[in-house]
């Protein structure tokens, strides 16, 4: 086998990317800002400088539709739902039998998504909780990709009220869609549990008052001794119950932040990184961002599931 | 000591703060997740699947400190 080289490239390509890279690495140190603070004002072009990065908690309003205020991450969720939607119809308005690229692409895709689900949720449980599970992931995940893109933070558009506001912002970092997102899987935890379960066997698992009715049923029947001791039970029973209607709610609270926390701390530190040392400091951050969507699409879409399962599952109690 | 002096210090305590418990919990995660794959490295699947579902939960802690740091910074 002849030499190739090192990394399968000849010497002088890999020697080339190397001087590119270090002339990048050392124009962007002189003129980011780590260069202004070491080496003063050295009066440089002004397309080499980065302005600071400020952060716009709430999402800017670029124009008005109907009445409602179109914010930026708006317009960005939009531009997800194009391109997923446009994905799957591309691939699904000609299905072949022996599969083009793209579609063995979303067929892989799919296909491991549905052995996540029944991995976790077992056969017919998963096959049912996977239309909402993968619409969750697919929907966080394009939305944290997409925003990686040159674009976003960098097109200034001036709005109705005459500022300069940024075209397109990542839609996971308005805290209104992980919220949407939330209180959705929450809705379908609950509307699963009552499906297989029954309603009122459902509820029971928050209200939880059999154990104190039958202690206090004992009481009267005269068995004291029981019924005292069945009666902290029962109290116990009842507290238990509610605390576990709390952590329900509190999900929704958890969901929506670690997602919009997630987002935003990982757009923060993009946007300080190109603020430091511009061309090249983003570059492992890039990587890590890549790695936090993922993950944190799967978090978001795998609890959902975990949820539901507990939620699905014949839940009792310890019989008394 | 006025008031954006205090509010600059205390974001910086909770983030720092906030930060010690999770990576305690992440770390004592990644032992007992390193255990188990040393003495049964046939059940990888699982256990990273779990391990990744439970460091999860103990990021969301460390995110909700973030959270109130940057509100502080940027809001309040």
């Amino acid at each position: 086998m002849p030499k190739r080289g090192c990394l399968g490239f000849s010497v002088p390509v890999v020697v080339g990317v190397l001087l590119v890279f270090l002339v990048l690495f050392l124009v962007s140190l002189i003129s980011g800002a780590l260069g202004n603070s070491l080496f003063g004002d050295l009066g440089l072009p002004s397309w080499l400088s980065v302005p600071q990065p400020a952060l716009k908690l709430p999402a800017e309003v670029v124009f008005h539709l109907l009445g409602f205020p179109i914010t930026n991450s708006i317009i960005t969720a939009w531009l997800s739902i194009i391109v997923l939607v446009g994905i799957c119809y591309a691939v699904t308005h000609r299905l072949k039998l022996i599969p083009t690229r793209l579609q063995s692409m979303l067929e892989a895709a799919l296909g491991w998504l549905l052995n996540f689900c029944q991995e976790v949720a077992g056969e017919k449980n998963g096959r049912r909780f996977f239309p909402v599970v993968a619409t969750i992931f697919l929907f966080v995940i394009t939305n944290a990709w997409l925003s990686l893109l040159p674009g976003f933070g960098s097109i200034f558009v001036t709005n109705t009220e005459g500022e300069a506001v940024h075209l397109l912002k990542g839609a996971n970092t308005d805290i209104n869609l992980p919220l949407a997102l939330a209180l959705i899987s929450f809705i379908f935890v609950e509307y699963w549990g009552i499906r297989s379960l029954g309603g009122l066997r459902y509820l029971r698992k928050f209200v939880n008052v059999s154990q104190f009715f039958r202690s206090v049923g004992q009481l009267f029947r005269g068995r004291l001794r029981a019924g005292i001791s069945g009666l902290f039970m029962g109290i116990i029973d009842i507290f238990v119950g509610f605390l576990e209607a709390l952590s329900e709610l509190v999900r929704i609270i958890s969901f929506t932040f670690r997602l919009f926390g997630n987002m935003t701390a990982g757009e923060m530190l993009l946007l300080l990184a190109i603020f430091l040392i511009p061309w090249v400091l983003a570059l492992p951050f890039y990587g890590l961002e890549l790695l936090v969507g993922l993950v944190q699409a799967l978090i978001f879409g795998g609890l959902t599931l975990v949820f539901a399962t507990i939620a699905a599952s014949a839940h009792e109690a310890e019989a008394a | 000591m006025d008031a954006e002096v205090v509010k600059l210090m205390a974001a910086g305590l909770c983030m720092g703060l906030g930060a010690i418990g999770p990576g305690i919990g992440i770390g004592i995660l990644g032992l007992g997740a390193m255990n188990a794959l040393g003495r049964n490295p046939e059940a990888r699947g699982p256990i990273m699947t779990n391990m990744i579902l439970a460091i999860a939960f103990a990021e969301a802690i460390a995110i909700y400190a973030l959270v109130v740091a940057v509100v502080l910074i940027f809001v309040a």
